[in-house]
Parts: C-alpha cells; sequence; structure tokens
C-alpha cells in the first residue's frame, strides 16, 4: 500500500504543484489519478518512486517512508512507464525488457529468458526481440515499455501517462490488455491521465485533483459518475455522467421478460404467430440472435422463408454475465422492438429486457445505496 | 621524382612513420579521455559550461607553434621533449571536444535519461550505459575532425625537432629535394584517411541501432 500524508511539493520558483496531499492507494488495485493539466499528478506520482522529492509530508510504500530507502533501489522495486515509452533507442527490444534485471544483477541469460516470457506476456511476437525501438510502431513500444516495468515482476507499477501519445483506437486495445494483465498480475497500480474517460474504464478509485495540487474528490468511478464532491468534479466528468454511471451498477435482480423468437428459415406464417407486438426476433439453430423482423411492414407474403434480407440488425445485446444496467439499458434503447436481447456468455438468447424495468432497478439501487 | 630515394630510406621512413603514428595516437586518445568528463561537467553545471566553453575557444586559437614553444618553459621539458608535442596536441583535442562533447550529451533525450533514471540507474552507470552510447555518433564526428588536425599538426612539431613525416618536410625544403616532401605529404594524408576510415568503421559497428529504419 502507498500512503501520501500531507504531502506538499513547492517548486523552487514558489509553485506548489501538491498541496497537503492525504490519501492511500490500496494495494493489488488500479488507483488513478486525474485532472487538468497542472493539476499536480504527475508530480504526487513521480514523489513516490522519488523522481521529485516532497517539500514537506510523509509517503509511504508498506509502511516505510521512501525518502528513506536508497532511491535506486526504490526505483528498482517499482515499474514505470511514461508517455512514449521512453525506451532506450540503443538497444534491442530484448535487451530493453531486460533492463532493470540486468540491474538487479540477473545473469544475461535469465534476463533474456524472463524477457522473452514478458514481451509474450504482453502481446509481442518473438521476432521482435532483436530489432530496436525505432522500428517499432507507438502501440507496440507502448507494449515494450509494460513489459520492461514488469520486468522484475515488482509489486508497484507507476504509470504516468502511457496511453495518451497513441492514437484512440491502438489506445483502447492498450487498455483493454492492461485490464487484462491486472486480471492476471494484481498489480497495485497508480495511473496518471488527463482523459477522465480512461480513468472511469481503468481505476478501482479515481483520484480527481483539481487546480493548485487539492484532492477534490476521491472515490470508485460509479460514485464519482453518481455524486461528484463540487462543481469542479461534476464539470471535470463531464457530460451524460448520468448515463455513465449506470455502467457502474450492477444489473442483479433485473427481471428477464419472455422475448418472441423464431428460427431462421421459417415462414413468414410462422414468424406472423410468434411475433409479439409486430416484432419477432430471429435466431441460429444455437439460439444466437440473428435480428428483428418487423411482421406488419413489408413481409413477403405466403410460405417463402424468410432470408438475411429481412432483418433489422445491428442492436446491442446485453450480456448478463458481465452486466451492468448500462448494458441493459442500452440493448433496450437500441432494439427496434423496444425489448432488449438479453444473451448468457455464450451469446444465446436468454429473455429480453425492458427500459422501464432497468429504470426500476435503478430505483432500487439507488434505495440500497442510500441504505448503505 | 627520384624513386629511388624511397625504398632506399625505408627504414627511416617507416621509423618516422612510427614516430608520427604515437604523437598523433597518443593526443587522441588522451583528449578523448580527458573531453569527456569536461564536457560532462560542461554539460551538467552551468557555470562550468561558462568557464569551459570560452577557455577551450580560447586554447584553440593559440598558434601551434607558439604553444610548443611556450610548454617547455611551463612544463620544465627539454625543448626537444616529444612530451611538448604530446601535451600541445592533447590540449588541442581537448578544446575541440570538450564543446562536442557537451552538445552531444545535451541532444540524449530528456525522457529516455529519466526513464533510466526511473528504472533505477544510479548517475555512474547511467553514464555509461545510456547517456555515452547515445551520444557516440555525434561524438565520432567530433573526433574525425579531431584525429584528422592532430595528425596534421604533428608535422609543425618537425620546426622544433619532433615532427614525425614533418621531418621530410623540413628536410625536404633544405636539401631542395621535392621527393622526400612528396613522400611525406602523401604519408600524411594516408595516415589520416586510415584514422578517418577505422573511426567511421568503429561508429558504424557499435552503433546499429542509428542506421535501422525508423517508423516513426
Amino acid at each position: 500500500m502507498i500512503e501520501f500524508r500531507g504531502v506538499t511539493k513547492r517548486f523552487p520558483d514558489g509553485t506548489v504543484a501538491v498541496d497537503r496531499l492525504d490519501l492511500s492507494v490500496d494495494a493489488g488495485k488500479i488507483t488513478v489519478f486525474v485532472g487538468p493539466s497542472g493539476c499536480g499528478k504527475t508530480t504526487s506520482l513521480r514523489m513516490v518512486n522519488r523522481m521529485i522529492e516532497p517539500s514537506d509530508g510523509v509517503i509511504t510504500v508498506d509502511g516505510r517512508d521512501v525518502m528513506a530507502t536508497d532511491a535506486a533501489e526504490l526505483r528498482r522495486g517499482m515499474g514505470y512507464v511514461i508517455q512514449h515509452a521512453g525506451l532506450f533507442p540503443h538497444r534491442t527490444i530484448r535487451d530493453n525488457v531486460a533492463t532493470v534485471p540486468l540491474l538487479l544483477g540477473w545473469t544475461k541469460a535469465r534476463a533474456r529468458k524472463r524477457a522473452a516470457e514478458l514481451m509474450e506476456l504482453v502481446g509481442l511476437t518473438p521476432e521482435m526481440a532483436r530489432r530496436y525501438p525505432s522500428q517499432l510502431s507507438g502501440g507496440q513500444q507502448q507494449r515494450v515499455g509494460v513489459a520492461r516495468a514488469l520486468a522484475a515482476d515488482p509489486p508497484i507499477l507507476l504509470m504516468d501517462e502511457p496511453f495518451s501519445a497513441v492514437d484512440p483506437v491502438v489506445r483502447e486495445g492498450l487498455q483493454e490488455e492492461l485490464l487484462r494483465l491486472q486480471a492476471e498480475l494484481g498489480k497495485t497500480i497508480v495511473f496518471v491521465t488527463h482523459d477522465i474517460d480512461e480513468a472511469i474504464k481503468l481505476g478501482d478509485r479515481v483520484a480527481v485533483f483539481g487546480s493548485g495540487g487539492h484532492l477534490a474528490q476521491y472515490d470508485e468511478p460509479g460514485t464519482l459518475l453518481a455524486r461528484p464532491a463540487n462543481d469542479f468534479v461534476d464539470g471535470f466528468v463531464g457530460r451524460d455522467r448520468g448515463y455513465r454511471g449506470l455502467g457502474f451498477l450492477p444489473a442483479d435482480g433485473l427481471p428477464l421478460g419472455d422475448l418472441p423468437t423464431v428460427a431462421a428459415g421459417a415462414t413468414s406464417a410462422q414468424a406472423r404467430v410468434a411475433a409479439d407486438r409486430g416484432w419477432v426476433l430471429v435466431v441460429d439453430a444455437d439460439r444466437r440472435p440473428l435480428g428483428w423482423l418487423p411482421v406488419n411492414g413489408s413481409l413477403p407474403a405466403g410460405d417463402r422463408p424468410l432470408g438475411a434480407g429481412d432483418l433489422v440488425p445491428g442492436e446491442s445485446l446485453y450480456d448478463v454475465a458481465s452486466g451492468s444496467l448500462r448494458g441493459a439499458l442500452d440493448a433496450a434503447l437500441s432494439s427496434p422492438s423496444g425489448l432488449g436481447v438479453a444473451v448468457d456468455a455464450d451469446g444465446v438468447v436468454i429473455g429480453s429486457v425492458a427500459a422501464t424495468d432497468v429504470l426500476d432497478a435503478l430505483a432500487t439501487a439507488r434505495e440500497h445505496e442510500a441504505v448503505a | 621524382m627520384i624513386w629511388g630515394w624511397i625504398p632506399a630510406n625505408a627504414d627511416r621512413i617507416l621509423a618516422l612513420t612510427l614516430e608520427h603514428l604515437r604523437l598523433s595516437l597518443i593526443p587522441v586518445v588522451a583528449g578523448l579521455l580527458l573531453a569527456v568528463p569536461f564536457g560532462w561537467l560542461a554539460n551538467r553545471y552551468r557555470p562550468a559550461r561558462a568557464v569551459l566553453i570560452p577557455a577551450a575557444g580560447v586554447l584553440y586559437t593559440i598558434p601551434s607553434l607558439a604553444l610548443f614553444v611556450v610548454l617547455p618553459g611551463i612544463l620544465g621539458t627539454q625543448i626537444l621533449s616529444e612530451v611538448n608535442i604530446v601535451v600541445a596536441l592533447t590540449l588541442y583535442t581537448v578544446a575541440l571536444l570538450v564543446r562536442i562533447v557537451a552538445d552531444a550529451l545535451a541532444a540524449v533525450p530528456g525522457t529516455v535519461v529519466a526513464s533510466a533514471t526511473a528504472m533505477g540507474y544510479r548517475p555512474a552507470r547511467r553514464f555509461f550505459d545510456v547517456e555515452l552510447p547515445l551520444a557516440v555518433p555525434v561524438l565520432v564526428a567530433g573526433l574525425r575532425v579531431a584525429t584528422a588536425s592532430t595528425v596534421n599538426l604533428v608535422t609543425v612539431g618537425a620546426l622544433i625537432g619532433v615532427g614525425g613525416l614533418g621531418e621530410l618536410f623540413t628536410e625536404g625544403f633544405q636539401l631542395n629535394f621535392p621527393t622526400e616532401i612528396v613522400t611525406g605529404v602523401t604519408l600524411v594524408v594516408l595516415l589520416t584517411l586510415v584514422g578517418d576510415a577505422l573511426l567511421l568503421g568503429l561508429s558504424r559497428a557499435s552503433t546499429p541501432w542509428s542506421r535501422v529504419g525508423g517508423r516513426s
């Protein structure tokens, strides 16, 4: 666990970057520091591994004051990932990844073996081992940065805006990858970003920093969206926070209704019989949804088998296994029939979800929170 | 050209070539070894830069012959001692390289140095593992200039009696014997070219990373 107690950073020119920060970073969780530029989030991160030293207050890691620890030893026990990765241009990918093990005195053979394992872990192919950083794309370089930070298996990972210099598609992939890695490794991660969406997506807890180095709010992302502490946080969290907040409310207890379905290859007549309020869901042989069929409109007459061209495709599905109220509501809202399609982990249709039921479940969840 | 003169004097020419090599190599190596810490200082500390860089500039403007003549008085050496030449040429190499070392180190990306620090490098090892290797391409460019300049300046030493192949110039002039002068000039040019080629090869072998096709 990392703890900030009354930590202040004043730079020689008098600027106060961090002002009496009190904050505990939970072990094994992702804690995100987020805020506008100049809010002190990066300074706070860099004080953990003494890249910047506090003017006042104490930072402890597992109870030990970082200032009482040798700086280089301290840093070897913490992975560090920065924007643009900061790779060593004169070293191959393999040797970049092996940096900290070599500093710790591992043999070259052991360090390289470890590097190969890590490259695989972060999704880099073995033939990249002998390339140099300039031969890789930005996203690949960032993966190398993560692999290098993890090489000596440190319990703590410090990430300083690691994904902000790559394009949005690559960034999303890297975020998913980080969550996957974290599920596997359970590191104590401190992640700095200026992007509130990234903070909410990645953070188990999010610390919102305001201007002047004040901590404005420190909460789980769902709470941040549901109950911003003040106008600053409200403004920073941005629009649609009510809707985005639904993503953090569990959908257990949300009732599933019946769903009119018909197998692919059925005839128009069969579809009309199965339909409810003008719509029927066409499913394949494994009961996976193919699309909605409007039975009142231009449905072919007689017994012609239904084809893919007759279907209205593209609504979002509500996956009950990983479901949140947001997923359920979106499924209901995006469905042409007004009924959201609920599926299990295998994608098999198990029922329907109605927008009104989602809103009822929301009301229930709020009452629970109020009691708790 | 009297071609027969060359084989007849082969032993002496070889001896002078070796002397020339020695008088060039020692100052270049010593100069480089001295320039690196001074250049590091100049890059690291602003006041050091304010002193070292102008001092190096002034030093380089002193005429070589004047330095050769003045040094025995300062060092307490014999006027005809080889040490005078070696020290003078070392000073020129340092003067030329200090600024180049400082600039080469300053050109190492700050993010790379910061990430090395954050990985847990201590300053000394970081310097030799990260900063110096990244400065090599610029450093070698400077070293090539210093080498060419040193190999040529050695010949001036002939005027005070220690000049390697330069002695072929002075003697050739005194005897009005062009063959000897042409032989000396040719060998000096060859030495310069060989030295340059060696440095270039060394630099390319030690910096494979600087020539790979970049994507960014």
